[in-house]
């Protein structure tokens, strides 16, 4: 600990020019004193291998991750080229076979798939045909124009509510 | 005379492959990675192997850098990120808010220590005074005041960094100054006082 007086005086004229700033209120000349003031604390250094440990560490990741990206190309590659030797020997039987498999499942699907959409569509289109009938019911200009007024108050009512929870979790509040 | 070359010219050639560019972010950062750690975990080994990860993850995303920010900003950015993922896992409540009680002085498990002789040694009074005082602060204060007033880093950057509004940023730094008043008041350091009275610890 450090005992010298004339420092320890140093040390009390710039903690009083901080504390009184802070109690003048002016937040900028605080700011500056205490930064000040702060600069006498000392960092926290790290130890002295520690950047040459850093540095080994993220090199060895690179290495690793230029190896791996090599590695996938030369899969890539390898995939590929397997691939269209495949496809070179054995198109004409497999194209054959691939037609054949989508001919059927499409033959035996599609109007399946098109018998149904068409119910459902009418569903729909009944769904939709009894809400314009109830809507031309009971919706009037005059209710129409309250249920759109109590939508806005429920919305701003919200966003206060979330203004308000936020602030206070935040303690979001202007000095 | 060589002219230093910027942060941003630094990422962006370690990001190119230069060892020596990316040698040189880390030993410019080192000592700011490893005190804002340090003053996240309170554990010496803990902040190093924690800024040691916060500079391999800088490198593996040096692509999403945008020059156009400063550096030592979207650093800590990372650096944070990191320490707060190590936090989470482990449970340690240092970040979260909702945890506080009320008046605002529930004191979180890293925070209970007080500072390591080694970090008080060979400091001025008032300087050991505040850094025990510093570790005594809510951890999100801590952080800010740390930030601000250590790194350097401005208002809008912190604000930036952390996801929060400027108007809470100023509020965190300014009670935080008024705590750290008041700890240092608790130790004998107060205007009224003409040198600190002896015995008093926080």
């Amino acid at each position: 600990m450090n005992s010298d007086p004339i420092e320890s005086d140093m040390d009390r004229k710039e903690l009083n020019a901080w504390l009184m700033a802070e109690e003048g209120g002016d937040e900028e000349a605080a700011d500056a004193a205490f930064a000040h003031l702060f600069s006498a604390v000392p960092r926290v250094e790290p130890r002295p291998m520690f950047v040459e440990q850093v540095v080994i560490a993220a090199w060895a990741w690179r290495a690793r991750r230029r190896r791996q990206m090599a590695l996938l190309w030369a899969a890539a590659v390898v995939l590929v080229a397997a691939a269209a030797a495949s496809a070179s020997v054995a198109s004409p039987v497999l194209a054959r076979t691939v037609v054949k498999t989508i001919a059927f499942v499409g033959g035996h699907t599609v109007p399946w798939l098109v018998a149904y959409a068409s119910v459902a569509l009418h569903g729909w289109l009944t769904l939709g045909h009894v809400g314009a009938v109830i809507a031309g019911t009971l919706m009037t200009p005059g209710r129409v124009a309250a249920l759109v007024g109590v939508e806005l108050v429920g919305i701003l009512a919200f966003y206060a509510l979330r203004r308000v929870a936020g602030a206070e979790r935040l303690g979001d509040v202007q000095v | 005379m060589a002219v230093q070359r910027s942060d941003a010219e630094l990422a962006r050639d370690a990001r190119a492959g230069s060892e020596a560019a990316y040698r040189e972010l880390v030993t410019r950062y080192a000592t700011p990675a490893v005190n804002f750690t340090y003053r996240m975990v309170r554990d010496r080994a803990l902040a190093e192997d924690l800024a040691q990860e916060g500079f391999l993850r800088v490198y593996q995303r040096l692509h999403t850098f945008d020059p156009a920010r400063r550096f030592s900003s979207w650093f800590f950015q990372v650096l944070r990120n990191v320490t707060i993922d190590h936090l989470r896992v482990h449970r340690i409540p240092t970040a979260s808010l909702d945890e506080l009680e009320e008046d605002g002085r529930r004191v979180s498990i890293v925070d209970r220590e007080d500072a390591s002789p080694e970090e008080l040694a060979g400091q001025g009074e008032l300087a050991s005074a505040m850094t025990a005082a510093l570790s005594r602060l809510r951890p999100e204060y801590r952080e800010v005041v740390v930030l601000r007033y250590q790194e350097g880093l401005t208002q809008p950057e912190i604000a930036q960094m952390l996801g929060l509004p400027a108007g809470t940023v100023k509020t965190y730094l300014h009670r935080a100054r008024k705590e750290l008043a008041e700890l240092l008041a608790a130790r004998g350091w107060s205007p009224e006082s003409r040198e600190p009275t002896p015995g008093k610890t926080l």
